[in-house]
């Protein structure tokens, strides 16, 4: 039998039994009855003829998919005869259905997908572990490290480093600057991607003199148009020649971060210097791609015999660098952003449990007007499977069509969120609604449809055909049973939403406590920028110059209070630890203390407004000519230097610009402590050197304004102009913008959470009002008898409101003790908060408290309103 | 299935089957044939609504015991569907038989021992 002979068999069918029965009905008038009374026999003698079709069509086989469509086609009919209940369901199931997929698109972009490179499981992201330090911490390698690494492993097919930085393009006449990655010359191979056009690095590359540089599909389309010659021409950047070696693919990007780097150079530049033959200068990011069949755990172990080697041979710089650290890169990138997403996606599928529990709520109030409909069913001869199973296709093709519109509104969300999203989620960017996010859609529509439809159905199927008859003809359908069913999704509602509600209090609590977090510093009316001088445009003085007379002429632009120079700006990304020592503190070289390193010029702590605690501020005493001087923070004193005065002290950094190569350096000064990282990195030990004695990078400007500091961005830029025209301005920003940014991950966090409590809080209410409704129109007869025996209206409105205070009580508990649990999964994203903070807990169940007695206000109202005579006369 | 006088006794899952082959190897049968046939033979011992025979025939006919035709009746001048057994179901009735004589034998000696011993 194919399936589409089923009409034609149908036909058959039909013609066979209506033969038959007509026979029979010819028979029983031969034998003398009338033609009524033998038709009657007849149709007796024969038995349930739609069972008999029925289960006659069951041997053929077709039936299961002939029957789905029927039901389904059936549900569609029933929906569309209840416009405005299908149109709240679908409403309700769109919008947990759309958050769900919007925030599984971005769990699916960043954790989910492969890395853009073949055989992405073999790329591995390398380290050393500093075991100076409590825990697993990753520390990054020197040249000379990588190149033994490199040379000596048998793990691996190859090994590559990167290390980011800036570079300033001089190209007709305007420069312009960019973020770049110097790597080796084997870094596209490794990952396994080829140039689009001219010729990938060699081995020569690394070797000074040899510039080569590699461009981006972008720059290559945005500064170069597109030229088809490109490769072998020659650019100019921060005064050098580089060769073009060529164009990658579109779509290439590694490392895979924001902001993507416009051009990779070779280590060229680095060779130039001393950068390549210093151990101990760890900077480099390492990724390798395991030989075929190497699992990582052999290649950690490979590395760590080099590593280990190293140590030995070299203790002043790797005593502490013993082992390899090796990560599957997939998991390294996405390490940071796992447990938020991780949050982010369960609170997501608690409101989509929610939303099945509230349309469950809705389905079982349709499910008992329409107890009559099913009891009717049963009684001629529908079986319980089959009115399950039609409740189940209907409940299905509710969620479906929620699902479709969730779908179409999740793809909305998700670029409204890709657009909030402030985190540095890798390859957010290209988070879009994809087969695997469509698949998903589906699934969990066809679960929600299941998991709502199933009481409801359950329930109904059990109900007695005779009692539900009986009780639908005098409208009070639905039994006690059926009570409890609904009172439970009520309660699991109320539970669950408190559950979101506490941990979106947690978060927000733990917000306001981050952003009340003294920087250290005052950000308000600051501006920022950075200038791209070229080191090797200028001699040092000439350097050094430069920036005395910017400084100078920026703090004479009318509207500026202040002006000076520095690095790192606190909560930048930049940072940098150099080891040191103490005078008179001798310890072997290996073993020398590392701490934050800052360069200050003239005037930077009082425009930053960073508290000096004793002795002096840098000024011009602390020039090029001047004795090497140093001034250190709070918490370097307090680690230090306990019970001492540090001031006249002397210590030796490891750090040198040719002029000042190592000094030893007295302490002239201490600073308060800064947030240098964020603003829930706890204050760290930091010293700072005079930026006339530690030429090594171009500090930030930072300019104290009067007014809106971003107005004076223009001036800025003119003065520098008019300096030197080719040496650009980038990075232009407010102080205020990245402490705001260093908070940025939590606000979006408590963002989402806030929103997702929001539906919660909402829903548990319609779910509660729903319910309350529902009974206050069943038990009209019984209110009316009530008030009619006196009882007083307020009696009313309290009894239906207690009724509701009760359900959300039992909610509460439960979520409260739900919520003491689940909310230990947030303990990595609070700051200053427990997990258990009884504030927000008690908070977070009174506001649920006072919603639902708001929700069950209106119904209670509506029972106490009631004409207790038009009660009891209605049928 | 509707409810039965005690006197009557509900067909064993699976005996409608054998009994429909082996009316069938009368001869080809339509459906009201067949029915009336087991109720005459077995005195309205197996009194069951024709409507139940449909199902069995079509299952049957699905496995290739039986095959139909549309024919015109000799007594009656209007087309019925006549089932006829093939010559698997004529195997498959000897097989039935002999398992419904082996399940028979079993009972009977667990119901009337003595009379197996004497």
């Amino acid at each position: 039998m194919r399936w589409w002979q089923v009409r034609k068999r149908n036909a058959d069918l039909e013609r066979e039994l209506s033969a038959d029965l007509d026979l029979e009905e010819e028979e029983q008038r031969e034998r003398g009855l009338s033609p009524d009374e033998a038709r009657y026999a007849a149709r007796r003698a024969f038995g349930n003829s739609a069972l008999i079709r029925d289960q006659t069509r069951e041997t053929w086989g077709w039936v299961p998919l002939e029957r789905w469509w029927q039901d389904f086609r059936f549900a569609l009919r029933q929906l569309a005869r209840a416009p405005g209940f299908t149109a709240s369901v679908v409403l309700v199931l769109a919008l947990g259905i759309g958050a769900t997929t919007a925030i599984f698109s971005v769990v699916n972009a960043a954790l989910l997908q492969p890395l853009p490179f073949p055989e992405p499981d073999r790329l591995m992201w390398l380290s050393q572990q500093n075991h100076s330090l409590p825990g697993v911490v990753p520390e990054s390698l020197s040249y000379p490290d990588y190149f033994d690494w490199r040379s000596k492993n048998h793990t691996f097919a190859g090994i590559a480093t990167c290390v980011g930085g800036g570079i300033t393009v001089q190209l007709k006449g305007e420069s312009q600057r960019l973020d770049i990655q110097t790597v080796s010359s084997n870094f596209f191979q490794v990952l396994g991607v080829a140039p689009m056009m001219g010729r990938d690095f060699r081995l020569e590359d690394e070797q000074p003199g040899n510039r080569t540089v590699m461009l981006s599909y972008s720059i290559w389309q945005s500064m170069f148009g597109s030229a088809k010659d490109i490769a072998g021409e020659t650019l100019r950047m921060d005064d050098h020649s580089y060769t073009v070696a060529g164009v990658m693919p579109k779509g290439f990007q590694f490392p895979l971060e924001n902001p993507a780097p416009a051009l990779w150079i070779s280590m060229a530049d680095d060779a130039a210097g001393k950068k390549t033959s210093q151990r101990g200068f760890d900077v480099l990011s390492a990724i390798g791609r395991l030989k075929p069949g190497v699992t990582p755990e052999q290649a950690k172990a490979d590395l760590s015999l080099i590593a280990a080697e190293l140590a030995r041979q070299y203790p002043d710089t790797n005593m502490e660098d013993s082992t390899a650290l090796v990560q599957p890169e997939l998991e390294h990138m996405t390490g940071d952003t796992r447990p938020a997403l991780r949050v982010l996606f369960g609170a997501v599928m608690l409101v989509l449990l929610m939303v099945c529990a509230n349309v469950a709520g809705l389905l079982l109030v349709r499910a008992a007007r329409r107890g009559g409909e099913f009891a009717l069913r049963a009684v001629i001869g529908a079986s319980r499977a089959a009115i399950i199973r039609q409740l189940l296709v209907e409940s299905v093709t509710l969620s479906l069509c929620g699902g479709i519109a969730g779908v179409g509104l999740g793809y909305g969300l998700l670029h409204a969120l890709v657009r909030l999203m402030p985190m540095d989620i890798p390859r957010m960017q290209e988070a879009l609604v994809d087969g695997r996010v469509l698949l998903f859609g589906l699934v969990i529509s066809v679960a929600t449809g299941l998991l709502f439809g199933v009481v409801p159905a359950w329930r109904m199927s059990r109900s007695a055909p005779g009692l539900a008859l009986r009780e639908g003809s005098r409208s009070v359908a639905g039994g006690r049973a059926q009570h409890r069913v609904h009172n439970g999704l009520v309660v699991a509602q109320t539970a669950i939403g408190l559950v979101l509600l506490v941990s979106s209090g947690l978060l927000m609590r733990s917000l306001v406590r981050i952003l009340n977090v003294d920087p250290g510093f005052d950000p308000g009316h600051v501006l920022s920028a950075r200038v791209g001088v070229p080191f090797g445009r200028y001699s040092h003085d000439q350097h050094l110059h430069f920036f005395d007379q910017l400084v100078a002429r920026i703090a004479a632009v009318p509207g500026v209070q202040s002006a000076s120079a520095g690095w790192p700006l606190p909560m930048s990304a930049s940072y940098a630890t150099i080891t040191f020592n103490i005078q008179g503190r001798p310890v072997p070289r290996g073993d020398e203390p590392e701490e934050a390193l800052g360069l200050a010029m003239p005037g930077y702590f009082a425009t930053m407004r960073i508290p000096l605690i004793s002795g002096r501020v840098f000024d011009e005493r602390d020039g090029l000519k001047g004795q090497p001087t140093i001034i250190i923070n709070q918490a370097f004193a307090r680690k230090y230097f306990p019970n001492q005065n540090p001031l006249g002290q002397h210590i030796q950094v490891r750090l040198g610009d040719d002029v000042f190569e190592q000094s030893v350096r007295e302490i002239v000064g201490v600073v308060g402590n800064t947030r240098l990282k964020g603003l829930t990195d706890g204050v760290q030990p930091e010293y700072y050197l005079p930026y006339a004695q530690a030429v090594v990078t171009n500090p930030y400007l930072v300019i104290r304004t009067s007014g809106n500091p971003l107005a004076l961005q223009d001036a800025v830029r003119a003065v520098v102009q008019q300096m030197d025209e080719g040496v650009p301005v980038y990075q232009v920003s407010t102080l205020e913008d990245y402490v705001s940014k260093s908070a940025a991950q939590p606000r979006f966090q408590t963002f989402l959470l806030s929103c997702f409590a929001g539906m919660a809080l909402i829903l548990a209410a319609i779910g509660l009002y729903g319910l309350l409704s529902y009974v206050v129109v069943q038990r009209r007869c019984e209110i009316g008898v009530r008030m009619a025996l006196g009882a007083q209206r307020t009696d009313i409105l309290r009894h239906i409101i207690r009724r509701g205070l009760i359900l959300t009580l039992a909610g509460v508990i439960a979520g409260l003790a739900i919520a003491f649990v689940v909310t230990q999964a947030l303990t990595g994203m609070l700051y200053g908060i427990r997990s258990s903070d009884p504030v927000t807990f008690a908070a977070m169940a009174a506001v649920l408290l006072l919603v639902s007695v708001a929700a069950s206000g209106l119904p209670a109202y509506r029972a106490a309103r009631m004409d207790p005579n038009q009660a009891l006369r209605e049928p | 299935m509707a409810r039965q006088s005690p006197q009557h006794a509900n067909l064993l899952q699976g005996t409608l089957d054998m009994l429909i082959l082996r009316t069938l190897l009368y001869g080809p049968a339509h459906g009201h044939e067949i029915g009336k046939h087991i109720q005459r033979t077995t005195n309205d011992f197996l009194q069951m609504q024709h409507g139940s025979l449909y199902p069995a025939l079509h299952r049957l006919e699905r496995r290739g015991w039986v095959v139909s035709k549309w024919e015109t009746a000799p007594d009656r001048n209007r087309e019925f569907k006549y089932y006829r057994l093939t010559e698997k179901g004529r195997k498959q009735l000897v097989v039935e038989e002999s398992q419904w004589k082996q399940m028979a034998e079993a009972v009977a000696r667990v119901l009337w021992p003595t009379a197996e011993e004497s």
